[in-house]
């Protein structure tokens, strides 16, 4: 029995759909939803949170995982990264109030002040442009941040921009651009190969 | 924990591995010799009287090294050296706070090649099974393998590092996109992209031998190839899977590398491989390798194993009532000369409170004196049956011996 762990959310709807494409597993958004976990064709399919599908994957609660290269810049671990699984595709942006003076790195303060659920990823990435940075940590509603002047600017993911133009923010900056990943479990691919390498291959070529 | 730890040891003195003891706390100059930049940012650093900066060791192989090249350095080699100890990283990791963690390992200095390699291997297999372990699989891999696929694909100076790095996070979405820029496209670029998958028997040998072209990976397969049949010597043969995707610290073996996985543990449980640049750093040019067990992770492993905690691991509780304590701490003290796990209670207690007493302390046999030169035993299987105090030493000694380590350990909650 091999397990990959799902994450719930936007890239919910993909992964089933990968997994059926797959010939892994056909299960539908409510059943999942409703039992988090799931064991069909001695695969075990468990649903967790976005953020906690790297956590899942490197401990070995699951030999394999869908998860947003997002959640992987703030949990890089012990896992592999194996395949992009094309979808989920999202950008992660610096946005500014659209009254903002400020527009690209040039223009930055000396230090920037940023809002944001991605702090590992921004410090890396504002590290390499070497700007000095405060960021302060925040859980939802980033969007709201800069336009109480909470913070100067923004680090989150976009699809559209259509929340970031409904909230009168543009973007000045990409960071990165994300899609959803395959991740394994380091031991997993040595101590059960075969099933697991399977598995791979199916969902490699289902894309 | 300790269980592990001890019976690992044993096994390496089997092996002829002598116990040296290495700083906990070391010259941050010393450790800076054999770390990259990441490793040293992760140790604890405190400054000293005199101003010169310490760090608490994060791994032991560094201290044995400056060992052999300093205080041993008239010591023939090779040498075969063990050790046991706690190791520290600032870096907390995602699954607990602590921060110290505690190793065991050995290390084979001086000497080089496949035999050498072969013999470390087994000996740490040989201390996963001595600690208990029934289920286990050592993947064997060579780090020239991989250095020499990229001499071989001819990949560009500037797409290097990211290679490197990308492999070193196991990222292999960025090498793929790293690898499409290179203008040639050759069977060892294949061969990198299916690196988690180059993975098995003897046969892989003979794979990769196939795709690849240049002589830094065919050094390294024929290395590989003796130390399988060598570990076929040493009756490993099933426990053992190559591996040429092994990938860990390029810039710190040189030669074969090995992993051990338990069953259902996400992480490795001892890790080891051929290290022959570290020991001329510190001025006394010799090949070496070694491995080390991370003890937490096979402590826990063993805890999730293992039914319940282990119950006896007294040999005998000795309880008394009125005049019966001094035949009380003799009868302990014989039973301990004779190399037998013996408690001697502290207060006075009924028969019938002493039985109960034994299970708390949990004991093989109990016996019970009064002062009449005749004690009452109970063992654990068996009725309360009276025989001369000086007759108890040798009907226990016939016995067979309490086992496991200490109370607590087995089961995690202690007794």
């Amino acid at each position: 029995m091999i397990s990959i762990a799902i994450p719930t959310g936007v890239l919910l709807e993909g992964s089933l759909d990968l997994l059926r494409r797959a010939g892994a597993a056909d299960l539908d958004q409510e059943e999942i939803g409703r039992k988090l976990l799931v064991e069909k064709n001695s695969l075990r399919v468990v649903l967790v949170k976005p953020a906690d599908v790297p956590a899942y994957v490197d401990h070995g609660s699951a030999d394999l995982g869908f998860a947003g290269k997002d959640q992987l810049w703030e949990s890089p671990g012990g896992h592999y990264e194996l395949l992009d699984l094309g979808f989920g595709g999202c950008r992660l942006i610096v946005a500014v109030r659209e009254a903002s003076p400020l527009n690209g790195p040039e223009t930055w303060p000396p230090t920037l002040r940023v809002g944001t659920k991605y702090a590992r990823a921004t410090s890396e990435y504002m590290a390499g442009l070497g700007q000095p940075v405060e960021i302060v940590r925040l859980h939802g509603s980033v969007e709201l941040a800069p336009l109480v002047g909470l913070v100067d600017a923004v680090v989150d993911l976009t699809q559209t921009g259509r929340t970031l133009r409904e909230n009168r923010l543009r973007v000045v900056a990409e960071v990165g651009h994300s899609t959803a990943r395959l991740i394994a479990n380091q031991a997993s691919l040595k101590t059960r190969t075969l099933s697991v390498q399977q598995l791979v291959t199916r969902i490699r070529e289902a894309l | 924990m300790r269980a592990t730890q001890e019976s690992a040891l044993a096994e390496m003195r089997r092996w002829g591995y002598r116990y040296v003891i290495t700083p906990t706390l070391e010259s941050l100059d010393v450790l800076a010799l054999g770390l990259d930049a990441g490793e040293l940012r992760r140790l604890f650093k405190l400054t000293d009287a005199d101003g010169s900066l310490l760090a608490l060791v994060g791994e032991r192989t560094i201290p044995v090294a400056r060992l052999v090249a300093g205080r041993l350095r008239a010591a023939p080699l090779p040498l075969r050296l063990c050790y046991a100890g706690p190791v520290l990283t600032t870096d907390s990791g995602r699954f607990t706070r602590r921060r110290e963690a505690y190793q065991v390992g050995a290390e084979l200095i001086g000497a080089s090649g496949p035999v050498a390699d072969a013999e470390v291997i087994a000996m740490a297999v040989r201390c996963l099974d001595a600690a208990g372990l029934r289920q286990y699989q050592v993947d064997v891999g060579h780090s020239e393998f991989f250095q020499g696929l990229l001499d071989g694909i001819a990949l560009p100076a500037d797409l290097k590092p990211g290679v490197k790095a990308a492999l070193a996070r196991r990222d292999f979405v960025a090498l793929e996109a790293l690898l499409d820029e290179t203008p040639l496209r050759s069977a060892e670029h294949e061969l990198l992209l299916r690196f988690p998958a180059l993975r098995g028997g003897p046969e892989i040998l003979d794979a990769g031998g196939k795709l690849v072209r240049n002589r830094r990976s065919e050094r390294a397969l024929s290395e590989l190839a003796r130390v399988h049949e060598l570990l076929g010597a040493h009756g490993l043969g099933q426990a053992v899977a190559l591996d040429l995707g092994a990938i860990r610290d390029f810039d710190y073996y040189t030669g074969v590398i090995f992993e051990g996985y338990g069953p259902d543990v996400g992480r490795p449980l001892a890790q080891g491989g051929r290290y022959d640049a570290l020991l001329a750093r510190f001025g006394r040019e010799a090949p070496a390798t070694g491995f080390m067990i991370h003890l937490d992770r096979t402590g826990e492993l063993m805890r999730r194993t293992t039914e319940g905690p282990e119950l006896t691991w007294l040999d005998a509780a000795i309880a008394w009532t009125s005049s019966g304590l001094e035949d009380a701490i003799r009868l302990a003290a014989s039973l301990r000369m004779f190399g037998m796990r013996a408690v001697v209670d502290t207060q006075p207690r009924s028969l019938a409170a002493a039985l109960a007493w034994r299970e708390a302390v949990g004991a093989r046999h109990l016996l019970h004196l009064a002062g009449s030169g005749r004690a009452a035993w109970a063992a654990a299987d068996r009725g309360v049956r009276r025989l001369p105090t000086d007759r108890v030493v040798e009907q226990l000694a016939t016995l067979p011996r309490a086992v496991g380590g200490v109370p607590g350990e087995a089961g995690g909650g202690g007794l």
